[in-house]
């Protein structure tokens, strides 16, 4: 499914953000990516859809090479991965639904869908979404009138109704109440499971890393220190992510 | 040392404030000395002349289509303009080529671009509009561009994550961060206009201040006075209107 070899970014100013990076991600994986902040989780994630260029490397999915790839073909890849961010970013002045039909933009009419005319098809597919997050009734709601978990949600629904093949969440659910942590992971938890769809998330908090995670990428300054099942991470795998004295769920 | 230095500070304003005290003939006692005129002056204006109210009304009105016209003209010579000078949006060179050219024009105001305009195309409302027009665009182009500038690049990249076009980005990641805001800087450059537009006629360009100096100069002071109330209450009544609809904008 993903395919990323030797993966290296350089930021201006000589911060080096991945380096070397080698991963192989197969179809319907659950991946928690775990790392202390700055170890290059987000770069990672951002490299995998195309909105961060490496400066060397290859990244492929679905056997499409993402790196070189034309803005036609970058689209393309794009419509079939979904991305939901820390900060949700959601567009706050228009509705729920505008918000979550934004993630049919590659499917929909071009020029129609620039007037806002947005087929019949698509507007119903986003409220079944929405339902199935369980926003239903919440449609014409202004996203800025709505709660931080019930943003993570609509952002999650956006994602989803682009049918991808795979999600990226990058810290899904750190702008958030811990309290509320459960519910997207488990909305995430439940997306893998039924529809299939291969998720990747970075997390920083440790047990819910290992409570969601099938498999565990650890990172530690731009390089793969750990992967493997859930159940690997031992205190030595602990280290050398977070280095000595981490014990984890470092918030 | 600093503390000398703040001393220093306070000294030289003090100082140019006195400079230009001194200059501009600021006296208290010629204050004084004309308290009993502006007391004549408004109670030559008592009762205010119902005769006028005509043309009172039919200068305000025009007042209102000048600034109208000159803002809607504005709004959309400003909306290019403003992409120009957005150093997020612009190349350097349209960048900086665009903030010098609108700061020169924003230096002068509307109502020397009446004097201008009345000069080239003749008396009326028309120079007027001509005038809101230049100075208005260049301050709206100044609100926009900043307005650009300060957009959160979050949901633009999250449209662009869908696998968006770049003019479905422009559309759905960019515009409903801007749309609102533009037209909350428009109606309040409208409630501006309206003073403004409203001094235009005395300098032959139209609207109620035509009626205002004409009044005043024939000394018919209640017949001002009708002028002036309508005009307060123009400008209120656009003031509180607009305001409201501003408020549901953001």
């Amino acid at each position: 499914m993903i395919r990323v070899r030797g993966l290296r970014k350089d930021y201006p100013g000589g911060s080096r953000a991945l380096d070397d990076v080698d991963l192989d991600i197969g179809p319907g994986e659950f991946v928690a990516l775990i790392g202390p902040s700055g170890a290059g989780k987000s770069t990672l994630l951002r490299c995998l859809n195309g909105l961060v260029t490496p400066t060397a490397g290859r990244v492929e999915v679905g056997g499409v090479a993402v790196t070189g790839a034309t803005p036609e073909t970058l689209r393309r890849i794009r419509s079939g991965v979904g991305f939901v961010f820390q900060q949700f970013n959601l567009l706050r002045r228009l509705t729920v639904l505008e918000n979550t039909v934004l993630g049919r933009l590659s499917h929909a009419a071009r020029w129609r869908s620039l007037v806002g005319w947005f087929d019949a098809a698509d507007l119903a597919r986003a409220r079944a979404t929405l339902a199935r997050v369980g926003l239903d009734g919440l449609d014409t709601r202004r996203i800025d009138t709505l709660s931080g978990g019930q943003q993570q949600r609509v952002a999650i629904a956006r994602a989803l109704v682009q049918a991808p093949a795979v999600i990226l969440a990058d810290e899904p659910m750190a702008s958030l109440d811990p309290s509320l942590a459960h519910t997207v992971m488990e909305l995430l938890r439940r997306i893998n499971q039924e529809d299939g769809i291969t998720v990747i998330a970075s997390l920083h908090v440790l047990e819910l890393a290992q409570a969601y995670g099938q498999r565990i990428i650890g990172l530690h300054r731009g390089r793969v220190v750990h992967d493997g099942a859930a159940d690997s991470l031992d205190e030595a795998a602990t280290t050398r992510i977070f280095g000595p004295g981490a014990t984890g769920g470092a918030r | 040392m600093r503390h000398g230095g703040r001393w220093a500070g306070w000294a030289a304003i003090a100082a140019v404030f006195i400079w230009s005290a001194v200059a501009t003939e600021v006296s208290a006692g010629r204050m004084v000395e004309g308290l009993p005129f502006m007391w004549d002056f408004l109670r030559r204006m008592v009762p205010p002349d119902p005769s006028v109210l005509g043309n009172a009304v039919r200068g305000a009105i025009q007042t209102i289509q000048i600034a109208i016209v000159g803002t809607v003209v504005a709004a959309v010579l400003a909306l290019p303009v403003g992409f120009a000078a957005a150093r997020n949006a612009a190349p350097r060179w349209l960048f900086y080529t665009s903030r010098l050219l609108l700061n020169a024009f924003r230096a002068v105001d509307t109502l020397v671009y009446a004097l201008f305009f009345v000069a080239a195309v003749g008396l009326g409302p028309f120079p007027g509009v001509l005038a809101v027009i230049v100075y208005t665009a260049t301050v709206l182009a100044k609100l926009y561009s900043e307005a650009i500038e300060a957009i959160e690049p979050g949901p633009v990249e999250a449209v662009r994550a869908t696998g968006a076009t770049s003019l479905q980005v422009l559309r759905w990641g960019v515009l409903p961060q801007l749309v609102p805001q533009f037209l909350s800087f428009t109606l309040y450059r409208f409630e501006t206009n309206i003073r403004a537009a409203a001094v235009l006629g005395f300098v032959g360009a139209g609207g109620i201040g035509f009626y205002v100096q004409t009044y005043l100069r024939l000394l018919n002071y209640p017949a001002a006075a009708s002028v002036l109330l309508v005009l307060v209450v123009l400008v209120m009544m656009v003031d509180f209107a607009s305001s409201r609809l501003r408020a549901r904008l953001v």
